[in-house]
């Protein structure tokens, strides 16, 4: 009891960001993280708020994106990474072992930095997750599909050449084929690892609007080296450095009234 | 001064290992021009429509009928035996065993196999079928293309395990981590998708293996052992190009040799053919990964 107290006022700074009206999605507690020896997360504590973007910012190696990594535990597929701590989901512990790795995924959705396509028709790369969680009619496959790709932003761009490969689309289309694929298992929260850092300008738009829509039905959780981006996109927002969570707050306090001396800096771009 | 001097060691140097490096590929180059060139020249002289027609049998009047039928024949068992057998294990390496000490060790016994003397398998499948199925048939059955298949699938083995563990070492990690992270289990992955990423260099393996054992006598000798007769079942003798060219060199009359460097030339012809076909599979793979 007391123990849990003391784990809960390790990460009470950051409590703090979840504003009242937003239920908490997902809480992390005492969040530790090493690979081969080294000591990535050190004591990460935070709370998700539902429906709401997050954004985590700060420099190249703080553990950004290995936090992120964390929460759908993709991390586990390479031999010699721990994690240790509490993810509560809903209040279910998502790290414990008992708990199913693919049950878990299919909960929480990941797109990642490069668009990965996968080799086969537009139709087959959303279809693909859906048909593995899900035993449906050629007809309801193919209505989750489109409502996928609208989701997504892309179903007008595609619906023509559905049996296509997905490899002839542009990197931007790959990229929202990416977000369809993930939103077509129904997901609760969806992790954003960098998703637009190898898009252009107007295709980055695009996703960035898709980022404000989407957030109506999920709970999305950014990584960003782009501090404008976060400014944009995010309504809470953490800031790292070295594997430690420096502030955790409402992005317009967070980007205008910092308290913390190392979150100034960085924001103002003396380094990182 | 010491700055001239340096640079001239450099020129000097370059200039030699230059050199040295165009001499070494024009002996190479040279060696190999003049075995094609001898080839084609002594093999388009013997090409006669008979040799498809006719059979060993008929010695200096014959052809290589079934000596061509053969080879197919046990080209043919023998990938149908490793193909399945070598994509799995190439398959547990690459993506079960990657990182793994038990990994390491194969990959590594793989390898050793990759340049065991062909003779060695040969004689290995001799112990291990030939004469057991004599035994076990009181003689009725002893050297087959079942065995010579069987040889040819050893030397096929180690090409295709390796392919298939580095084509699939190739495909990007992204691209397992996006599939995993739909919940997808790992053998899905690989069976549905890996396999397809590496399906052209896969089947690049299996040609390069196919390339290399139709050229294969000495695994035949002990195993297949020839016939001069045609034949399709399995557990007859069998003839096979590579072995009737090794029969008729060592025979004194021309007609034979004739018909023996034919017979080279074919074996080439079908091995450029096959190299043809890898490069164009591997620049289809580059085109769709590009």
């Amino acid at each position: 009891m007391d123990n849990r107290t003391a784990v809960i006022a390790a990460g009470a700074v950051t409590t703090m960001a979840a504003e009242a009206a937003h239920r908490t999605k997902i809480r992390v507690r005492d969040l530790h993280f090493h690979y081969h020896g080294f000591h990535a997360l050190k004591g990460i504590g935070m709370d998700i708020p539902e429906r709401q973007v997050t954004a985590i910012i700060g420099p190249s190696g703080c553990g950004k994106s290995t936090l992120l990594r964390v929460f759908n535990r993709i991390y586990a597929i390479y031999p010699g990474l721990e994690a240790r701590g509490e993810i509560l989901v809903d209040g279910v512990n998502v790290l414990d072992p008992a708990y199913s790795v693919n049950l878990l995924r299919s909960k929480v959705g990941m797109v990642f930095q490069k668009p990965v396509p996968f080799p086969m028709t537009i139709f087959e790369n959303v279809a693909y997750g859906i048909r593995h969680h899900e035993k449906l009619s050629r007809a309801d496959l193919a209505g989750r599909v489109e409502q996928a790709l609208r989701s997504a932003a892309l179903w007008d761009e595609v619906k023509d050449k559905l049996k296509q490969s997905a490899l002839g689309l542009s990197g931007g289309q790959q990229q929202r084929l990416c977000i369809a694929r993930a939103i077509a298992l129904k997901p609760e929260v969806l992790l954003l690892d960098e998703p637009t850092s190898a898009l252009d300008p107007i295709a980055t738009g695009r996703v960035e609007q898709l980022i404000d829509e989407l957030k109506r039905d999920y709970t999305i959780v950014i990584v960003t080296h782009n501090m404008q981006q976060a400014a944009r996109v995010s309504d809470c927002t953490a800031f790292m450095y070295l594997g430690e969570l420096v502030e955790f707050g409402a992005t317009a306090t967070l980007f205008t009234k910092p308290t913390k001396r190392q979150t100034e800096d960085y924001i103002s771009g003396r380094f990182g | 001064m010491p700055a001239t001097s340096l640079y001239a060691r450099r020129r000097i140097t370059n200039a030699l290992a230059m050199g040295l490096g165009t001499a070494a590929t024009v002996l190479g180059l040279f060696f190999l021009v003049w075995i094609l060139w001898l080839t084609l020249l002594r093999g388009i002289g013997a090409l006669r429509g008979s040799l498809f027609t006719r059979i060993t049998a008929y010695g200096p009047d014959g052809g290589l009928a079934n000596a061509i039928a053969g080879s197919l024949m046990m080209d043919l068992i023998a990938l149908a035996i490793c193909t399945p057998i070598c994509v799995m294990a190439g398959m547990w390496l690459a993506e079960y065993a990657r990182l793994t000490r038990l990994g390491t060790v194969i990959r590594f016994l793989n390898d050793i196999l990759l340049s065991a003397p062909s003779i060695v398998l040969g004689l290995f499948v001799y112990m291990i079928i030939v004469l057991p199925m004599s035994d076990l048939t009181d003689g009725a059955v002893s050297f087959s293309g079942l065995a010579g298949g069987v040889a040819l699938a050893l030397i096929g083995l180690p090409v295709i395990v390796r392919t298939t563990d580095e084509m699939l070492q190739l495909v990007p990690a992204t691209l397992r981590e996006a599939a995993l992270s739909l919940g997808v289990p790992q053998w899905k992955l690989t069976v549905q998708l890996l396999l397809r990423a590496a399906s052209s260099g896969i089947v690049t393996g299996v040609l390069l293996a196919l390339a290399r054992l139709a050229g294969e006598t000495a695994p035949l000798l002990f195993t297949a052992f020839g016939n001069n007769f045609m034949t399709a079942h399995p557990l007859d003798k069998m003839a096979s190009v590579p072995v009737a060219i090794y029969q008729y060199t060592n025979d004194p009359d021309p007609a034979l040799h004739a018909i023996a460097w034919a017979g080279a030339l074919l074996i080439t012809l079908f091995v450029l053919a096959l190299s043809l076909l890898t490069r164009l599979f591997l620049s289809r793979k580059k085109a769709n990964h590009g």
